[in-house]
């Protein structure tokens, strides 16, 4: 078990390396002096000099990723040479947010993809399995943005049920909080829906075959006892596995429901941050996001073969 | 290639139940809209009744659907029915050559590390797997805003985001038929690698990637468009799906045809690719097959 844990947190810790420092490198794609760009072409000798420093520029990459990796586990992530404004103030009102968008989402998507798919499962051909299955299949199709068109027109231009006025903290009152949070949130979770949904429906259909489940019913127990006590069990592994990987994908959505609803969460400041050509800001969110994202995906792994114990010795 | 694959498994058959009736007329809504749609993006130039999308005026600006614009106008009284095709022309245009480069480089990547195994197999997939595991969106973001917003750019991003996914799909395929009996066969009947490999495993394998090159379409398209729509696509004079939508967003109050006629061509298209692709893994029974 510990040895199972210590490859997997080496290979994570490789990972990450590996990640980061292509994301750095990359950096050297662009033409140029990356400290000149940072000042939007407007900057004395100096200024430049002062950001060379900074960044390590005379090291070679290696050496300057090395000391950037540094400053950033210390809570160093830089400034904007722009505005002065640092990485880590702009992170403080941004993460939150989107923290708070990706929960509710993920809340939202298991919160109809359980049921859903345990009675279409369980319903398998019915009228009602057809029109959910189709409808989830239609849903797929539906690119995150196209959706968010349609549901702000509808539910926030016509109908005015919704505000689309930025950001209000739950601080501002849960009401005020929700009316701004609700749509971005069904937007990402629309997106979710349909991917946990077949999978479930699929695995209920393969668990119902059991004969733990046919014991279940022989003695009696009620059909919504079986589907939620002895049919859900089996399937929550998948169900964990895809929500691993579906929780660090629902960032790439994120980005486009931020934008599209004016919420300045963490894909905004990506957004903008790229927008305004701040390069050294884009590359530290950047290879810290997918830092973040293959960490959430092992944990989600290690947590799986805690719960089954049969992975671990494969 | 995939025109006539598709014809292959929608050929004919005597005894099919309704179902199956339902499943073979949709399919055939989704081809003929699919060549609707890549027919007027290849031939806009050429024909008439496509205006020049960038002219001004030519109806009322913001003008619904009417019979001089079939899809209206937009704030500048630009005809929106050319605009649909001609970003349609650009969608197109970068999702065609991405998916059919990810299906060679994907193909040939996944073929080679699910047939020779061992380290080559390590090697591939470790690399696929850790590509596979970042925020796809992020990384053709980053790669566009170093490399520069230009339609080179952006279609080397959104490559390089379909070779691991199909490279998966083709190692599992490659794994599954390197294992066959025939396989076998011509191993001791003296066929030396090469054989083996492009004559005995990758037909086999062809049939998956033609139906996956489907979905991966459909995939790069909602990848363009988010670039485009947040504005990190190919440049503002040019027209794609996404910016049309990005446009469209301000005006939703005053013009929603814009916003929704756009919408709507974007999901019918996706919708026809993801309906074909699936079609063809049921029927040409391929598993373990989904992006």
């Amino acid at each position: 078990m510990l040895r199972f844990f210590g490859t997997r947190l080496a290979q994570l810790a490789l990972v990450v390396l590996a990640v980061t420092l292509l994301f750095y490198w990359m950096l050297n794609l662009l033409p140029g002096n990356p400290c000149v760009a940072a000042f939007g072409g407007a900057a004395t000798e100096e200024q430049i000099a002062e950001c060379e420093r900074d960044r390590n520029l005379d090291d070679p990459v290696i050496v300057q990723w090395a000391k950037w990796g540094g400053d950033v586990l210390t809570g160093d992530f830089g400034k904007s040479y722009l505005t002065g404004r640092s990485f880590g103030e702009a992170l403080n009102t941004a993460l939150p947010r989107t923290l708070l968008l990706l929960a509710y989402s993920q809340v939202l998507a298991l919160g109809a993809a359980i049921p859903l798919g345990l009675w279409t499962g369980y319903k398998q051909n019915s009228v009602g399995d057809k029109i959910a299955s189709g409808g989830a299949f239609a849903l797929l199709s539906v690119p995150v943005f196209v959706l968010g068109l349609v549901l702000i027109l509808v539910f926030a231009v016509r109908l005015d049920w919704f505000d689309l006025s930025g950001y209000q903290p739950i601080s501002e009152g849960l009401g005020a909080h929700f009316r701004v949070m609700f749509l971005p949130s069904i937007t990402l979770a629309a997106g979710l829906l349909p991917i946990y949904l077949r999978l479930l429906r699929t695995d209920v259909i393969g668990t119902l075959q059991e004969d733990f489940v046919g014991t279940a019913r022989a003695k009696g127990l009620p059909v919504r006892h079986v589907l939620i006590r002895h049919v859900l069990r089996p399937s929550s592994f998948t169900l964990l596995t895809i929500f691993g990987i579906q929780a660090a994908q629902a960032v790439n959505g994120a980005i486009v429901v931020e934008f599209l609803f004016d919420l300045d969460g963490v894909g905004s400041l990506l957004v903008s941050w790229v927008a305004a050509r701040e390069f050294l800001l884009v590359q530290t969110l950047v290879a810290l996001i997918a830092a973040v994202f293959v960490t959430v995906t092992t944990m989600v792994d290690l947590l799986y073969s805690v719960l089954d114990p049969r992975i671990r010795r494969k | 290639m995939t025109d006539a694959a598709t014809t292959a498994v929608t050929g004919s058959r005597p005894d099919v139940a309704p179902r199956q009736r339902r499943h073979n007329v949709a399919l055939w809504v989704s081809l003929v809209w699919l060549v609707l749609v890549i027919a007027s993006a290849v031939l806009a130039p050429w024909l008439g009744f496509i205006d020049d999308p960038h002219k001004p005026l030519s109806g009322p600006p913001e003008e619904g659907p009417s019979w001089s614009n079939w899809f209206g106008t937009d704030q500048l009284g630009r005809d929106m029915f050319a605009r649909s095709v001609w970003g349609g022309r650009l969608s197109l245009s970068i999702a065609g050559p991405a998916v059919g480069i990810g299906i060679v480089v994907g193909g040939l990547l996944g073929v080679v590390a699910g047939y020779f195994g061992r380290w080559v197999d390590l090697g591939v997939s470790s690399l696929v797997n850790v590509a596979l595991a970042l925020p796809a969106l992020v990384f053709a973001l980053f790669i566009v805003t170093m490399l520069g917003q230009s339609y080179l750019n952006v279609t080397i991003a959104v490559t390089i985001l379909t070779i691991p996914a199909i490279a998966r799909i083709a190692r599992a395929q490659a794994l599954r038929f390197a294992a066959r009996e025939f396989v076998t066969v011509a191993d001791m009947m003296g066929a030396r690698w090469p054989r083996l490999l492009f004559r005995e495993v990758m037909p086999n394998v062809v049939p998956a990637l033609a139906s996956i090159a489907f979905l991966a379409m459909g995939i790069v398209i909602i990848a363009e468009g988010s670039l485009s729509f947040i504005g990190v696509s190919v440049g503002s004079p040019s027209i794609t799906w996404g910016n049309i939508l990005s446009s469209g967003k301000g005006r939703l109050e005053d013009a929603p045809h814009i916003a929704l006629i756009t919408g709507g061509v974007m999901f019918c298209t996706l919708m026809a690719l993801n309906f074909v692709g699936d079609e063809m893994l049921r029927r040409l029974d391929v598993r373990e097959a989904r992006i």
